[in-house]
């Protein structure tokens, strides 16, 4: 289990992170999200280790991060981490040799993920002559041929295609089943959606919400509303006080309200229609995210 | 030094070593030593001759200076090739018949200048053998001057002849006479050069290899994994190790082309001949028997200042955000290496100054100014020894506060307000 606990990192005046605690357990899979500069990087270095946080502590396990610590732990930077001049299989050999592997064992796990993968062929490659996507499937490979305890995720899927996407998806969560506690960011919130049970969002270093996803959407008042059916006034749904917006959207109408007591009187309204579809469903995190962090910015 | 440590100096060193510029670079330099150190033979094979035969003929209009003249050009028969002969044709005559080897010499006699000389060739003729014939005019034209004047021959040649000097030095400090201070001085430059072309590359290979790290954004996963300090010493280690192999490998080279060089019986470079001469000089001033405790010394010297010099390289790269930042940055290194470079070949020049030797203890100098100014006997063991002993306090201090600016270097990725954040990671009290 991953405890960070008050966490506080300042660059001259700036607050990159601003007393930030959480835990994330083991098989667990926790969101960190945050607008560009919010300090999300500067987390996960105060976590590697790679720089100190000026208060609060990060412990593994209860046990504060060293350097053996370390070769338990994968990462997957933002940007590409890779040593383009070296071959796949030089490449993840030392990788894995700075987390203490054998060369044996290296060589076993890559070939075990480069065929989970469907890129065995380019074990000898140089990765400069390899594609986005299946550099990004390099990288990946080089945060987990390890068999992390605790994995960072950031931004894991730049460059892939679905079928790519969805082959990463599913080793994260083989990872997650086997007890591996994974921090998730990423700026497509449908991946965070389909991830991550628990969350934080970040504005200027500081935790404005965090929680359970799905309490998190639940406490969240502004709902939706989806309607599908014939002969209704939209014009007069959006006269209704408390009705925020009404959009059409996949042939269905969209209607964004402030709170669930407005559901009623919409269903009031088109009640005699003829109705095909009256669903009230919980925000997208999208939504969340941009009420949030955008609200902090007005 | 853990497990890790080795790996990552295994690795640096390998990616070096088995580059195939590393291969191509030294296949070049190979030959290039070779061929240098046997350009003669190379020339000859190809038709040339720096042994090109002179035939000197001399028109002498005074009846008796042929025979004088002749003798003292014969003299420089060692250094060139060349052939004396009278002739009675007219110079008219002699022109329109002249090869492009021949030369034709007019002694003239003069009344206030005993003798003068008219040199007529087709083309320019080589500098050497301009300068020896010039010499022999100036021999014949003293002897004839000197005959006029009555002087006894036995007078003649004791005048003649060179002084001979006895040299004593009480002060028991100096190194090496006059004598080796000149061949010192010639010789020490040459010594000098591939060095600092080692140094040229120790920085380039220290900063690239760091800056590489950087630019890809391998450096947070090898950081996360050893510490900056650990990382930085691998670097610094496989890079001064790959210079000595290269330096090592020079040696060898040198080795070869001079067993060819011998093989092959060159003799107007005759390089072992050359070093002969150097050691049978040094043997003679008594430097021969110093040089045991010189060596060491100036290869600890040296070794220092290789760590020195990749420890600045280090930590310069690792506060800039690309290679192009780097090449700026390292530009103030390779000139003061330049400078010290060309103080050391004008280190005769300075002749004692007080400003040479506190020069000689600077870090990054010392290693090319002490050596040569305790060569050429103008500053003692002890100036040796504390130049070594700055650069070491330079090279502690340099690791104290060095260390704190790599550590936040490595991790910055903006060139905003570079030498701010620099001078803030210096006096921070992190390690």
């Amino acid at each position: 289990m991953l405890t960070v606990k008050n966490i506080t990192k300042m660059y001259d005046k700036l607050k990159a992170v601003d007393n930030l605690s959480f835990e994330v357990n083991d098989g667990e899979i926790f969101g960190l999200l945050g607008e560009n500069g919010a300090g999300k990087t500067t987390t996960f270095r105060i976590i590697m280790g790679l720089i100190d946080a000026n208060s609060g502590s990060v412990l593994l396990n209860g046990k504060k991060i060293d350097y053996e610590l370390t070769d338990k732990i994968g990462f997957v930077t933002e940007e590409r981490s890779l040593l383009t001049k070296l071959t796949v299989k030089e490449q993840i050999e030392f990788y894995g040799t700075l987390k203490s592997m054998s060369k044996e064992d290296i060589d076993k796990k890559l070939d075990y993920w480069l065929e989970r993968f469907e890129i065995s062929s380019y074990k000898n490659r140089k990765i400069k002559e390899l594609s986005k996507g299946n550099q990004q499937k390099i990288q990946f490979i080089s945060a987990i041929i390890n068999e992390p305890t605790l994995l960072i995720l950031d931004e894991p899927f730049t460059g892939l295609d679905p079928i790519n996407v969805k082959l990463i998806k599913d080793a994260i969560f083989e990872l997650k089943e086997k007890g591996c506690s994974i921090i998730f960011s990423s700026h497509q919130m449908e991946y965070i959606e389909d991830f991550c049970e628990k969350l934080v969002i970040l504005v200027k270093g500081k935790a404005i919400l965090e929680g359970n996803l799905k309490d998190i959407k639940e406490s969240f008042a502004k709902k939706n509303i989806l309607i599908k059916g014939e002969d209704i006034d939209f014009d007069e749904i959006k006269k209704i006080k408390g009705v925020i917006s009404v959009d059409k959207v996949k042939g269905e109408y969209e209607v964004k309200i402030e709170n669930k007591d407005i559901a009623a009187k919409v269903f009031s309204k088109i009640k005699n229609k003829n109705i095909t579809k009256y669903d009230v469903v919980e925000p997208t995190l999208n939504e969340i995210f941009i009420e949030k962090v955008g609200g902090i910015h007005e | 030094m853990n497990k890790k440590f080795w790996y990552l100096t295994k690795i640096s060193l390998n990616k070096k070593i088995k580059s195939k510029w590393f291969i191509v670079t030294n296949i070049i330099i190979f030959i290039a030593i070779v061929a240098l150190m046997n350009i003669s033979s190379i020339i000859e094979f190809f038709g040339g001759d720096f042994e090109n035969s002179t035939h000197v003929l001399i028109v002498d209009n005074t009846d008796s200076s042929y025979d004088l003249f002749k003798n003292n050009l014969e003299v420089f028969n060692e250094e060139i090739d060349i052939t004396v002969e009278e002739s009675n044709e007219s110079i008219d005559a002699l022109k329109d018949n002249l090869e492009d080897e021949e030369l034709i010499v007019i002694l003239n006699s003069d009344p206030s200048k005993y003798i003068v000389a008219e040199v007529i060739s087709n083309n320019k003729i080589d500098n050497i053998t301009y300068q020896f014939i010039v010499q022999a005019l100036n021999n014949t034209k003293t002897t004839i001057g000197m005959m006029a004047s009555n002087i006894d021959p036995n007078i003649l040649q004791a005048i003649e002849a060179n002084v001979e000097v006895e040299r004593t030095i009480l002060n028991e400090e100096l190194t090496s006479d006059e004598n080796a201070d000149l061949i010192m001085s010639s010789v020490f430059p040459t010594l000098i050069l591939p060095f600092f072309m080692l140094i040229i590359f120790l920085v380039q290979m220290v900063g690239g290899e760091i800056c590489e790290e950087k630019t890809t954004r391998s450096m947070e996963i090898i950081i996360s994994n050893v510490s900056p300090k650990t990382h930085l010493m691998s670097k610094i280690l496989a890079s001064n190790l790959f210079v000595i192999i290269q330096a090592l490998l020079l040696i060898l080279y040198s080795i070869i082309a001079l067993m060819i060089s011998k093989y092959l019986g060159n003799s107007i470079f005759d390089i072992s001949s050359s070093i002969s001469t150097i050691v049978d000089t040094l043997k003679t001033s008594g430097m021969f028997a110093k040089l045991g405790l010189i060596i060491p010394i100036t290869i600890i010297l040296i070794i220092a200042s290789f760590v020195a010099y990749s420890l600045v390289a280090g930590i310069l790269a690792s506060m800039t955000v690309n290679i192009e930042d780097f090449n700026q940055l390292q530009s103030p290194i390779m000139l003061i290496s330049l400078a010290g470079y060309y103080l050391s070949i004008m280190a005769s020049m300075f002749d004692g100054s007080i400003f040479i030797r506190i020069l000689s203890y600077i870090p990054f100098l010392s290693v090319f100014i002490s050596p040569t100014l305790f060569v050429i006997g103008q500053v003692t063991l002890i100036d040796l020894l504390i130049s070594v002993a700055v650069l070491i306090v330079f090279i502690v201090l340099l690791l104290k506060y060095g260390l704190k600016v790599y550590k936040v270097g490595i991790l910055n990725y903006s060139s905003n307000k570079i030498w701010s954040k620099f001078f803030k990671a210096f006096k921070s009290k992190e390690n």
